[in-house]
């Protein structure tokens, strides 16, 4: 079992995720299928009526793949109580997004197969406005950022007194500086624009644009940055017969949990927003273009590129970890 | 700053772009030093292949309206095309004239749309 700071820490993640998920369940996901409206279920261009006749059976289908994923939430936690396991805390957490965001995804491809397989053709509009780089990446904090990671693998290579698993602090590493290319990819995505309200629409797809940038930005990036130096730190301090204080410890923990904090605080705002500029507009995804394309999250190569490399890589990690250390 | 692109145009999509970024040139929305966005970027945002944006910004560089400049992108030149001769300048115009004869329309209902349509144009652009 592990030492009591560390439970104590594993207990504090769990009652700050806790209630952020059931925020997450009752403001944004449960009634998910009506953001744009009753002429829409899940962003797909329904007929009058629907709600009144199949759309019952199709929201009851939505809620019931939401509870059975919240279920499985549930499930694990009451395990890792029960079984006092609580250093599993990270497993339950990264094991629900791994099951949580596939799960959405599927049922989403599912819905639009189902209901929007041929949606109507619509005049296009064509914004005349160069995307710079540098209109939507700040060098010098990709520069800091960069430079808080080499100094963190300073940190771990120059305490040999100690062993320390090269395992997290590369996933890490990955994970936070992958997003540099990512976000560049994020610049060179492109929507379909409608002709009417196109302006309106411009503008929600530039700020919906900027939020996923910011908002990958915080938590793939600079969450990691600062896990990875927390780690770095706390091994610096330590030797092989010393372990830090647990004043340290918390105190990693809790300049964690602030950009974490930070990063569900910009999240959650983010998506009021955009859901109150999107309310009026034609979502994404509901209508074709005169070249044939409709597309809900938005095409780029380079960003089905980077997203296959990066999140690959990610899952490289997870199986080798798995099948090195089991789940024991 | 938006360009148009209809379902049913029968124009093909490059000549859409080129007579689009015209249109815009004539009403004076787009102005001389303005960067046009990459022909990458384009083509990305409207999902069609590169060479057809491409295409589109050569026949704008061959008719004088945009500079391609190496790193800058493809920028206003001017408001006016190349010096071209009045045979060439007019077969659009006749081409229209004769769509509209065909139609069914007056002397004098095409002399009052031409009005209009320069007028529209004139009142956006503001000169001439």
């Amino acid at each position: 079992m592990s030492a009591p700071n560390a439970v104590g820490i594993f207990i504090f993640i769990i009652c700050v995720i806790v209630p952020v998920l059931v925020y997450a369940l009752v403001k944004q996901l449960w009634n998910l299928p009506l953001q744009n409206g009753r002429g829409y279920f899940l962003g797909i261009e329904v007929p009058a009526g629907f709600y009144e006749g199949p759309g019952r059976n199709w929201m009851a289908g939505f809620h019931a793949m939401v509870v059975a994923l919240y279920g499985f939430l549930g499930v694990g936690l009451g395990a890792i109580i029960v079984m006092r396991r609580w250093e599993m805390t990270p497993v339950w957490v990264g094991g629900f997004a791994l099951v949580f965001v596939p799960a959405m995804f599927g049922y989403h491809a599912w819905t639009r197969h189902k209901l929007g397989v041929n949606p109507p053709v619509r005049p296009m509009a064509l914004a005349l406005e160069s995307r710079r780089m540098s209109d939507y990446i700040s060098w010098p904090a990709e520069v800091l950022a960069v430079a808080l990671v080499a100094l963190s693998w300073c940190l771990l290579l120059h305490n040999p007194a100690r062993h320390f698993d090269w395992e997290t602090p590369l996933q890490l590493t990955w994970v936070a500086l992958g997003m540099i290319p990512g976000k560049m990819a994020m610049v060179k995505l492109s929507w379909p624009l409608p002709a009417e309200r196109a302006e309106e629409h411009y503008r929600l797809h530039e700020i919906s644009r900027r939020f996923w940038m910011r908002i990958s930005g915080i938590l793939f990036e600079w969450y990691m940055v600062v896990v990875l130096l927390c780690v770095a730190l706390l091994h610096a301090v330590s030797s092989p017969a010393h372990h830090p204080a647990p004043v340290w410890r918390w105190l990693a923990v809790a300049s964690q949990f602030a950009v974490w904090g930070y990063g569900m605080i910009v999240m959650f705002r983010g998506i009021q927003e955009m859901k109150v500029l999107g309310r009026e507009l034609r979502p994404d995804g509901s209508w074709k273009t005169p070249f044939g394309r409709a597309s809900c999250f938005g095409t780029g190569r380079e960003f089905r590129i980077w997203f296959a490399v990066w999140f690959g890589g990610v899952m490289a990690f997870i199986v080798y970890s798995i099948s090195k250390h089991g789940f024991k | 700053m938006f360009l148009t692109l209809q379902e049913n145009d029968k124009r093909p999509i490059y000549q859409q772009i080129t007579d689009g970024i015209k249109d815009l040139i004539a009403r004076g929305e787009l102005r001389e030093g303005m960067t046009l966005p990459s022909v990458r970027q384009v083509a990305g945002d409207l999902g069609v292949n590169l060479n057809t944006v491409a295409v589109a910004y050569r026949q704008l560089q061959d008719e004088g309206f945009v500079t391609v400049r190496h790193g800058a992108g493809a920028v206003i030149s001017s408001r006016s095309a190349r010096p071209v001769g009045q045979a060439e300048l007019y077969k659009p115009l006749q081409t229209a004239l004769t769509q509209l004869v065909l139609s069914g329309l007056t002397g004098r209902e095409i002399v009052e749309t031409v009005r209009e349509q320069l007028a529209q144009l004139q009142q956006k652009g503001g000169t001439r």
